[in-house]
C-alpha cells in the first residue's frame, strides 16, 4: 500500500501553492511501479527533476490554469525531454559494476599539495622513544609494548626500531607525544635497566614517495606506502550515480530554502554510504540563518545538528532499555561496543555533499566529525575552508584529513547561471562572493 | 587580581564542571559591559557532536535570550568579550570572526586546532572579505587550564576513535613555558 505523503500529498495539495488548494475530482491515486516490489522494500516516487514548488505570489496565474487539468495539478510539469536538456542522473544505465575512467566522472579530485619532498613540507610529531644498549632486550621490549597497548595505529606508518649503523645503538620507539597531550612518557620495565626516554620528532605519517621516504627515514625509519587506498579507488558507475543522486538532492534541498523560506541557497546532504548497510538514514540540511536569526545556521552545522540528535535520541532508547533491565546487544556484543566508541565523530566513514565550498568554521565542524570526503558544487574563492583560502585536512597539526572533490558536472544538474525562461527551477545557486557558506 | 584572571577563573569553574561530566574540560564564559551574559562548557560527548564546544553553546544561549539579542544585527557580540579556558579552535575561531566578537581572552593554547595562531590564525591573519578581525591574547590562568587537561587526559578518553589504554601514563606537572604568544 502507498500512501500519499510528502510530495505524493503536497503535489495533490499544494502544488499550485494556492491558498485554496485545487480540489481534485477523484478520490484515489494510482501509483505503478515499473517492476515487482520486494516485501519490505521502500517505494519512492520520481515526479521528474522539473517539478518546482512557485512562491504563491507568481503562481496564481498557473492555479486558475491548472485546476481542472484532471493530472491532479501535474500537468504544468513538462517532460524535460521536450525542453531538450537532460535532466537524468546520467549514470542511471548500464552495468553498475563498470568502473568509470576518472575523466568521465562527474567531479575532479581537489589535488592535495605536493607530497612531503622537502624537508620543511615533512609533517611530523613527537614521540617518546628510548635508547637499547643491550640489544638482547628487543623481543622482550616488543611483547611488552604489545601488553602495554602501545601497538597503536597512530604509529603504524613508523618502523619500531631505529638502529644506527655507525654507533651500533639501538632505539625503540614508545608511543606518539602530540604537543597538546599533556600525558608523560610510559613508565618502561623496571627489570631491563633501560635509559630513561626521551623525545624526538618522527614523521606523522607514512611516505608516498621514495624522495619524502629518504627525508622521513632520517628522522625516523618510515613505512613506504606509495599506492594510498583512497588514492586509486576506482568508481564504478554505481557508485558516480549515488554521488549524483546525492548531489541532485542537495541541489533541490538548497532551491527549497531559498524558494519557499528566502534563506541563501545552501544545502549539505549526507547521504547513506553507497557500500553502507541497507536502511541507513540519510541527512539534508538547507541553510537556515535567515528564518533562525541565527548566522551560524550554516548548512553543513545543521546536517551535523540533525545527525547528532539521530543518534542522541538512538541513545536514549538504548538507555531505556538498560532500565527495564534487557540489555542491549550492543553491550554484550564486543564489536558492537567498539562501534559505540567515537560515535560523536559523527561522520566516521561518510561523505558529505554540499553546493558550496564550506567555511572555515563549517571545514573545521566537517573536520572534528571525522568526515572521510567532502563534495562541493561551488568553491568560494575568498572565504572557503576546503582548498580555497585555506585547506584544513592539510594544514600541520589538524589530526584528521579527508578528501575533497569539487563537482565539475553542471550541465546534467542544470545549473543554469541565469534563469532559464524564468524558469525558477534550472538557476544557477551562486553566492556573494563575501558569504561564508 | 586583576580583571581577566577573575573573569578567567569563571571560565576554569565551568572547565571543572565540563570535567565531572566526563568531557573534555574546556569553558568559558562572555562577558559584556562587566558581566557575565553566558557561560559553557563543553558537550560534545553528551550531545555526541564533536562540534558543540563551549564558546558555539553560550552563543547559543546569547542569541536565544531576547534580552540579550533583542535585535540581530550583523555583528551581534561586537561588544561583547570572551574568556575560554583553551585557545579557541578553527571552527570557533571563525564562528567568532562571523559573530563579530570584541576580543578574546584564552589559557593555554592548542597545537592541533588552534584558530587563534597555533594552528591557523583565523581571528586576524586570515584574511576575510567582510568580518573585521579580532585580538587573542592568551596565557591567563595558562597552568590552570593545562592541568585541568593533562587530568582529564590520564583517564582514559572513551569517546575517542581508538581509545589508548592511559593505565601506564602518569600525569606529568611540569609546565614548559610560552614559546609563542598570541595569535
Amino acid at each position: 500500500m502507498a500512501l500519499a505523503l510528502g510530495l505524493g500529498k503536497s503535489t495533490h495539495t499544494t502544488a499550485n501553492w494556492s491558498p485554496d488548494p485545487p480540489v481534485t475530482s477523484t478520490d484515489s491515486i494510482t501509483y505503478t511501479t515499473v517492476r515487482d516490489v520486494q516485501p519490505g522494500e521502500e517505494l519512492c516516487i520520481f515526479y521528474g527533476h522539473n517539478l518546482w514548488f512557485k512562491p504563491s505570489d507568481k503562481m496564481e496565474k498557473q492555479v486558475e490554469e491548472s485546476v481542472e487539468d484532471g493530472w491532479g495539478g501535474l500537468s504544468h510539469i513538462s517532460a524535460s525531454e521536450e525542453e531538450g536538456q537532460p535532466y537524468r542522473n546520467p549514470f542511471s544505465d548500464g552495468s553498475r559494476d563498470e568502473v568509470v575512467p576518472e575523466e568521465d566522472l562527474p567531479f575532479t579530485r581537489f589535488k592535495l599539495p605536493p607530497e612531503e619532498e622537502t624537508p620543511d613540507l615533512i609533517r611530523t610529531v613527537d614521540s617518546w622513544v628510548v635508547d637499547v644498549p643491550d640489544a638482547r632486550h628487543i623481543n622482550t621490549l616488543i611483547k611488552w609494548l604489545k601488553q602495554a597497548q602501545l601497538e597503536t595505529p597512530d604509529v603504524a606508518h613508523l618502523k619500531r626500531i631505529r638502529k644506527n649503523l655507525q654507533t651500533g645503538e639501538t632505539t625503540l620507539l614508545l608511543c606518539l607525544s602530540p604537543q597538546n597531550d599533556p600525558t608523560g612518557p610510559p613508565a618502561l620495565p623496571d627489570s631491563l635497566g633501560l635509559p630513561p626516554c626521551y623525545k624526538t620528532t618522527v614523521p606523522a605519517s607514512s611516505a608516498l614517495t621514495l624522495p619524502s621516504l629518504a627525508l622521513k627515514s632520517a628522522l625516523w625509519p618510515t613505512m613506504y606506502t606509495p599506492k594510498r587506498k583512497d588514492e586509486v579507488e576506482a568508481w564504478t558507475r554505481g557508485k558516480a550515480a549515488w554521488a549524483w543522486d546525492a548531489m541532485s538532492t542537495t541541489v533541490q534541498t538548497a532551491r527549497e530554502g531559498t524558494l519557499l523560506k528566502n534563506e541563501l541557497p545552501i544545502a549539505a546532504h549526507i547521504p547513506a554510504p553507497y557500500d553502507g548497510p541497507p536502511l541507513t538514514v540519510s541527512f539534508a540540511a538547507h541553510d537556515t540563518r535567515s528564518t533562525t536569526s541565527h548566522p551560524l545556521r550554516h548548512a553543513a552545522i545543521n546536517v551535523i545538528r540533525k545527525l547528532a540528535d539521530y543518534h542522541a535520541s538512538n541513545d536514549s532508547t538504548r538507555s531505556v532499555q538498560l532500565d527495564t533491565g534487557s540489555a542491549p546487544s550492543s553491550l554484550l556484543d564486543p564489536a558492537a561496543a567498539r562501534e559505540d566508541n567515537g560515535s560523536n565523530y559523527l561522520l566516521t566513514g561518510q561523505t558529505i555533499f554540499l553546493t558550496h565550498e564550506p567555511c572555515i568554521m563549517c571545514s573545521m565542524a566537517l573536520l572534528h566529525s571525522r568526515v572521510k570526503e567532502v563534495f562541493y558544487l561551488y568553491p568560494s574563492p575568498s572565504t572557503g575552508g576546503c582548498g580555497s583560502l585555506t585547506c584544513l585536512p592539510t594544514l600541520k597539526g589538524v589530526n584528521h584529513r579527508f578528501s575533497i572533490c569539487t563537482w565539475s558536472d553542471f550541465s546534467s544538474l542544470r545549473l543554469d547561471e541565469t534563469p532559464n525562461h524564468g524558469d525558477a527551477h534550472t538557476f544557477g545557486l551562486r553566492l556573494d562572493g563575501e558569504i561564508d557558506a | 587580581m586583576d580583571v581577566h584572571t577573575k573573569w578567567m577563573q569563571e571560565a576554569m569553574k565551568m572547565a571543572e564542571e565540563a570535567l565531572e561530566a566526563g568531557e573534555v574540560p574546556v569553558g568559558c564564559v562572555f562577558i559584556r559591559d562587566d558581566h557575565i551574559i553566558a557561560k559553557a562548557r563543553n558537550r560534545t560527548n553528551q550531545l555526541r557532536n564533536a562540534t558543540r564546544h563551549a564558546e558555539l553553546e553560550a552563543i547559543d544561549t546569547i542569541l536565544s535570550d531576547k534580552e540579550l539579542t533583542p535585535q540581530m544585527t550583523t555583528y551581534p557580540l561586537n561588544s561583547t568579550t570572551l574568556y575560554v579556558t583553551v585557545e579557541p579552535c578553527i571552527m570557533c575561531a571563525s564562528a567568532l570572526r562571523q559573530m563579530g566578537i570584541k576580543e578574546v581572552y584564552y589559557g593555554c593554547g592548542n597545537e592541533r586546532f588552534g584558530g587563534c595562531g597555533s594552528v591557523l590564525g583565523v581571528n586576524q591573519g586570515l584574511p576575510h572579505p567582510a568580518h573585521p578581525p579580532y585580538k587573542a591574547t592568551g596565557g591567563y590562568c595558562r597552568e590552570e587550564a593545562i592541568m585541568i587537561l593533562r587530568r582529564f587526559y590520564v583517564t582514559e578518553n572513551t569517546n575517542a576513535p581508538n581509545p589508548r589504554s592511559k593505565a601506564n601514563r602518569v600525569l606529568k606537572t611540569e609546565i614548559a613555558p610560552v614559546f609563542t604568544t598570541e595569535g
